[in-house]
């Protein structure tokens, strides 16, 4: 059962039955699948592990990698409500799978916003109709070099030629060259058959000199990191990739340095109401297990609940979660709804979000006492997976700083 | 000076470009199937242009208010629209930068751009035949 109450009266019996459908695949196989792939050492030993491809499969056999993609060619086109809906529910069981499922149709997304015959041959049909996760995408934006400075459209400081990237692109032919390096941040980075990547085209033009190019992973000269072995959604693969003279055909390059600062504000404006779909998931599994856990647990003689400090604890989770799905909810629906969208929402969505899971699954470890750092229990995982979201998309105080450009 | 001298001629291009779209034993069908409805709020000169699934087998072309919701709705100037269909601006691009504001979900306007080949196929011709520049 959904331990939440659906405020939104308007809620079809459709998207109530994909709600409680979610939900279930999110209790029965992402939560436990994330919660023992948690306890591997090694983050190569995870995707070498038979449960985390099991997974994965189980994920894009429902169709959760397509929401965003058009049903014209097999994606799941969910509305931006039911998009909410889903990530939630999804991220409630794992936001580790939740994210590698959802980042993975970035390059078919992208390829769909100009959708050329090859386009739609090489990479959007076969991403959507794949139902066994063989063909995996990620977005290579980040460097070694470049973090918090790749994702600052419209400041100051983006436009500066003294800024630009280490992954340049140059033009031969009817081709594109690449070379340099993408940030071992990568998400899915080192399991990716595709790379949505943001390389530089010219550096004459700082940060904003970029492109956006679709690199099929299996060319000649493209070779990866290791797994990167980090805090929290360890069940979400990361790595670097490097690219020695690569080279993709000129229809692979989707948008040039005259509109990369827009379509950058449009990429960080659909990730940023993403993860505050999703961090609205992980407040939500930290708050219900600290709600079951205080009713149960006896101290002073009478359940945790029963105490008015602990009450007033939780009634305070509570209205965090509320208030952030209402705004991550409002943020999702008009800017899903709108191009081009109003980053700043976005943007409070993400920060206010993460912001409030990491509050909450720190409440919620405080209520468990002990166990509540203990890996026995589920707590620690959630504050883990919490933390690392409040530098994932962008560092939250930098991101605020990008959104307050907007007032 | 706007590439439509006004409304009348806007929509003689535009409208009379979807209607023969629309008669197209191709594009017609796929469109109707889509069940999307577009409404483009056309400035300079102001317009209001539906190109709806119809009856659900011939789509139509409409002007003005319309009883129907639209799917998809597009706002943009005459001179952005004629470029548009010329291909000299990019959907994406054109999004972005604000030079067409898109109102609907976004897999739906994602599953319309490769609907619209057709016209931008049909426009530079179309576009001739009616005295309008297309270089
Ligand atoms: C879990 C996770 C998933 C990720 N997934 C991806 C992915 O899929 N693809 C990808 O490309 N990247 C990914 N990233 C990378 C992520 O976007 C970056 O880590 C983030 O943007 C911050 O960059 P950085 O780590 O280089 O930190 P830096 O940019 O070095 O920032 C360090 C600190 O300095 C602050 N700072 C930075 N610049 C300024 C400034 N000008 N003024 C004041 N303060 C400043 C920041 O706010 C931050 O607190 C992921 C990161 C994480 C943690």
């Amino acid at each position: 059962m959904i331990g939440y109450t659906e405020l939104n009266i308007d809620l079809t019996k459709a998207q109530n039955a994909m709600k409680e459908e979610t939900h279930r695949f999110a209790r029965e196989v992402l939560r436990p699948a994330s919660i023992e792939l948690d306890k591997i050492d090694d983050p190569e030993t995870v995707i070498k592990s038979p449960l985390f491809w099991e997974t994965m499969k189980q994920g894009y056999d429902l169709g959760y990698h397509t929401i965003f993609l058009p049903d014209s060619y097999g994606g799941l086109a969910t509305d931006p409500l039911e998009t909410h809906i889903v990530l939630e529910e999804l991220a409630w069981g794992s936001v580790d799978f939740a994210i590698g499922l959802g980042i993975s149709c970035f390059p078919a997304f992208f390829a769909s916003m100009v959708p050329s015959d090859r386009l739609i041959d090489d990479i959007i049909e076969p991403f959507c109709q794949c139902s066994d996760a063989s063909l995996i995408g990620c977005w290579g934006i980040t460097e070694p070099d470049h973090g918090t400075d790749t994702l600052s459209p419209f400041t100051a400081t983006f436009a500066d030629p003294a800024i630009s990237g280490q992954t340049r692109a140059r033009r031969e032919g009817d081709e594109w060259v690449i070379d340099g390096q993408k940030a071992a941040w990568v998400s899915n980075g080192t399991i990716a058959t595709h790379c949505l990547l943001y390389p530089t085209l010219d550096p004459s033009r700082g940060m904003a000199g970029g492109g956006i190019c679709i690199v099929p992973l299996d060319l000649p000269g493209v070779k990866k990191g290791r797994p990167l072995d980090k805090l929290g959604q360890r069940a979400l693969n990361q790595g670097e990739i490097y690219f020695d003279g690569v080279r993709i055909p000129s229809e692979y390059m989707l948008v040039d340095p005259e509109s990369y600062e827009s379509m950058l504000d449009v990429t960080l404006s659909t990730a940023n109401a993403a993860m505050g779909a999703l961090f609205v998931g992980v407040a939500r599994a930290a708050y219900e297990e600290a709600l079951a856990y205080a009713k149960q647990r006896i101290q002073g003689g009478k359940p945790l609940f029963e105490h008015q400090m602990i009450k007033h604890k939780l009634f305070s989770m509570f209205m965090k979660i509320e208030a952030a799905r209402a705004l991550s909810r409002a943020a999702m629906i008009y800017n899903y709804n709108n191009t081009p969208p109003m980053i700043q929402y976005s943007i409070a969505s993400k920060v206010y979000c993460t912001n409030t899971a990491f509050e909450v699954a720190s409440d919620a470890v405080q209520i468990y006492g002990g166990n509540g750092v203990s890996r026995e229990y589920p707590l620690e995982k959630f504050f883990r997976d919490a933390r690392a979201a409040m530098i994932e998309d962008g560092a939250n105080d930098s991101l605020m700083i990008t959104a307050a450009h907007h007032l | 000076m706007t590439v439509f001298e006004n409304k009348e001629k806007m929509q003689a291009v535009l409208g009379g470009l979807f209607e023969k779209l629309l008669a197209d034993p191709e594009f017609g069908p796929k469109f109707v199937k889509s069940g999307i409805t577009i409404k483009f709020n056309i400035s300079d000169p102001n317009a209001e242009l539906w190109v709806t699934p119809g009856d659900g087998t011939h789509g139509q072309v409409a002007w003005g208010s319309h009883a129907d919701k639209a799917t998809v709705e597009m706002t943009l100037s005459g001179d952005t629209c004629h470029k548009f269909w010329l291909k000299q601006i990019a959907m994406p691009i054109a999004l972005a930068k604000g030079l067409i504001k898109a109102k609907g979900p976004m897999p739906k306007i994602l599953k319309l751009l490769p609907l619209l080949k057709p016209a931008y196929e049909a426009y530079p011709e179309w576009a001739r035949s009616h005295g309008l520049p297309v270089d």
